[in-house]
């Protein structure tokens, strides 16, 4: 990682280069709730579930004399996140050109917005040479759009505080693996993540999350995707109570019909998405049949995502 | 507050042993921690317990001298109610030097007059109603303190098949094995009582074995979970506790010996199930009792051998201190007495 100064780089040819950074989507949340910190404080939190097939992309060229301004001119949080990393990094009143393009779609709970702002703090980091880590990111995307996710932080699986941009746990190491087929409702209408009611959840909830959290602790360390579905589909049943999702008692149904490992959902998003054995090959019969099902019960863009595989990600659509 | 949260929490946990291939135990330095402080901040954070505000309680057990300590770590006046037949000299003495106020009432039957510690716990509440009650018979914060335990559980043990623990006022076994069972449906739950306990079907009567087991039916029992009931007499789990003293190195008090032998016994029958058991207290307590030779030698049913097996009822009735008894549950209500 380059040393990061002030005045020079003004100077220094590196900075008038273009420069690139990319950001993966997620589909949804394994787990969402509330967890305490090793003081003892309450904070709302999530475990991520990345996809690494879907980026964001973000341009960012430095020049004198110009505005920093992004293209399209809709991404705001974008241009703001990259404003803050410049802050952050001693350039106080940069100009820049910022092009963020994305394959990730809007408003269904993939993390498209995150996605982006974290492509613009990367790129515009890379603009002056240097390489954050994903606590800092996460800790400046948080402050460019009020709540962000941990996809910062990859394929690494954490408990997020999504409010503070804090890690309230390193579970230290990856997701196990396994295969999960996504779909939403097909009248599924976008989401709007901020306007969102928080919800409250009881003493008993709060306690339950807390054995949630050791599930997840435990499937980690065993590479174990049954107990990560059983935690999934355990916090996905407890938000029902909270934000219900149209829909939901039909897909546990259907859980139980194909023998899946669990469910989880984007708690703010329209998202859900079936944990299936990993031992399965990635043609297996069942999953063509699913995807048919699905499409008859009147969900779409139902497609198998292979996560944390040896290969990494594969997308297949069908 | 946040200033003991360090100590006390750490003082509550307990250590994660295996006893076996298929068999981990949490042992406690002194389990009734968890839930005394899970009451206690809650009822802070509600504003039913203020600043100086005085703390009450009915117990004559490991749960008093919790509150005695938290009590006197966050300066709360405190009471504790109890009875002539179940209160021990050093015990008393030891809450009196945490700054609790003791109230010992006369019990000529020697049932432990839970009607007129009740009586007089009501009193005082009208003559001080600022006064917080604990209630950890029916407070839901006694099973709700266990996701704690229940946390370390997976963490330690990830899929779990059975849990085993004594039953008292079901606090630690119905809060953990709830918790539990919402993260595996099938996982099986083994009580632990002893004879002459309510609890799960006998009348009430004298009990040698103290701290599980009830003469009242606490509301913090919950018989739909549980599967199976063994009733181990206080020889039995005396003997158990040796053996755990003399084959782990685990001094541990007898409620612990009664846990482990009956986990030890299902992790026999069900070599490929993981099996958990919670162990409440340490032994020093029981050093002039339970592991003192010529104290059990003083009592004339003791007997230096032991059960290795438990004999199954078809009827719900008690037996000796000698006996060890098990029945099929089947997570069905309570009991009609
Ligand atoms: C030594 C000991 N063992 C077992 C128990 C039973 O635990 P619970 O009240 O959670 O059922 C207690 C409760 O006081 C105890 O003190």
């Amino acid at each position: 990682m380059a040393s990061v100064g002030n005045e020079h780089h003004h100077s220094n040819s590196a900075i008038r280069q273009l420069s690139i950074g990319t950001a993966i989507a997620h589909h949804g949340e394994l787990v969402q709730g509330v967890f305490e910190d090793d003081r003892g404080r309450l904070h709302r939190g999530l475990v991520t579930l990345p996809l690494t097939g879907l980026r964001s992309t973000a341009r960012f060229q430095l020049q004198r004399h110009v505005p920093l301004t992004v293209v399209p001119n809709e991404k705001s949080k974008a241009l703001r996140a990259a404003g803050l990393t410049l802050a952050l990094l001693g350039h106080d009143r940069p100009g820049a050109t910022l092009h963020v393009e994305s394959d990730i779609p809007v408003g269904h709970g993939y993390g498209s917005s995150t996605a982006d702002v974290i492509a613009a703090i990367r790129a515009a980091a890379a603009a002056v040479g240097t390489v954050l880590p994903p606590a800092t990111i996460s800790r400046l995307a948080v402050a460019a759009e009020v709540a962000s996710d941990a996809t910062a932080f990859e394929a690494e699986a954490v408990l997020f505080a999504h409010r503070e941009g804090e890690v309230l746990e390193h579970f230290g190491s990856s997701l196990p693996p396994f295969h999960l087929i996504g779909f939403r409702p097909e009248d599924a209408e976008v989401v709007d993540t901020l306007n969102f009611v928080s919800a409250r959840y009881n003493a008993e909830e709060i306690q339950l999350f807390r054995v949630l959290r050791g599930l997840v602790a435990s499937a980690v360390a065993r590479q174990d995707p049954g107990l990560l579905g059983r935690a999934a589909t355990i916090s996905a049943t407890l938000n029902q109570r909270h934000l219900a999702k149209p829909h939901f008692d039909f897909v546990m149904g259907y859980m139980d019909r194909i023998g899946a490992l669990g469910l989880q959902v984007a708690h703010s998003g329209t998202l859900f998405g079936l944990l299936m054995d990993p031992v399965l090959p990635s043609n297996a019969p069942v999953f063509g049949t699913a995807k048919a099902e699905l499409l008859a019960a009147g969900f779409s863009h139902v497609e198998v995502f292979q996560i944390s595989g040896a290969g990494g990600f594969h997308g297949i659509r069908y | 507050m946040a200033s003991d949260i360090d100590y006390f929490r750490a003082l509550e946990t307990p250590r994660l042993s295996a006893l076996g291939s298929n068999l981990v135990a949490a042992a406690f330095p002194m389990m009734k921690l968890m839930p005394a402080r899970f009451i206690l901040d809650r009822a802070e954070k509600a504003g039913e317990l203020s600043s100086g505000g005085r703390i009450i309680e009915t117990t004559s057990g490991t749960f008093g001298l919790a509150l005695a300590m938290l009590a006197a770590a966050r300066s709360y006046p405190l009471t504790l109610v109890t009875a002539k037949s179940l209160i021990d000299p050093p015990y008393q003495k030891r809450l009196e030097m945490l700054g609790a106020e003791v109230v010992v009432l006369d019990d000529d039957q020697g049932d432990g007059n839970q009607a007129g510690r009740i009586a007089y716990l009501h009193d005082r509440l009208e003559a001080e109603p600022s006064t917080f009650w604990t209630r950890q018979y029916d407070n839901p914060g006694n099973p709700h303190s266990y996701a704690r335990l229940a946390e370390m559980l997976v963490r330690r043990v990830g899929r779990i098949d059975w849990l085993v623990g004594c039953a008292g006022t079901g606090g630690s076994l119905c809060g953990t094995g709830a918790f539990l069972r919402h993260l595996f449906p099938d996982m099986k739950i083994a009580a632990v009582d002893t004879h002459n306990s309510v609890l799960f079907g006998h009348k009430a009567g004298r009990r040698m074995l103290r701290g599980l087991g009830n003469s009242v039916m606490p509301g913090n029992v919950k018989h739909n979970l549980i599967d199976e009931v063994h009733w181990v007499g206080a020889y039995v789990a005396y003997r158990s506790a040796h053996r755990l003293l003399r084959e782990q190195g685990m001094f541990m008090g007898p409620t612990s010996g009664a846990a482990a032998i009956v986990a030890e016994w299902i992790a026999r029958r069900d070599p490929d199930a993981s099996v958990v058991a919670i162990m409440p207290d340490e032994g020093f307590r029981y050093s002039a009792t339970v592991y003192d030779q010529n104290w059990l030698n003083s009592h004339p049913g003791w007997t230096s051998t032991s059960a290795y097996e438990p004999a199954n009822l078809t009827t719900i009735e008690p037996r000796t201190e000698r006996d060890w008894t098990r029945f099929e549950w089947g997570r069905s209500q309570k009991p009609s007495l």
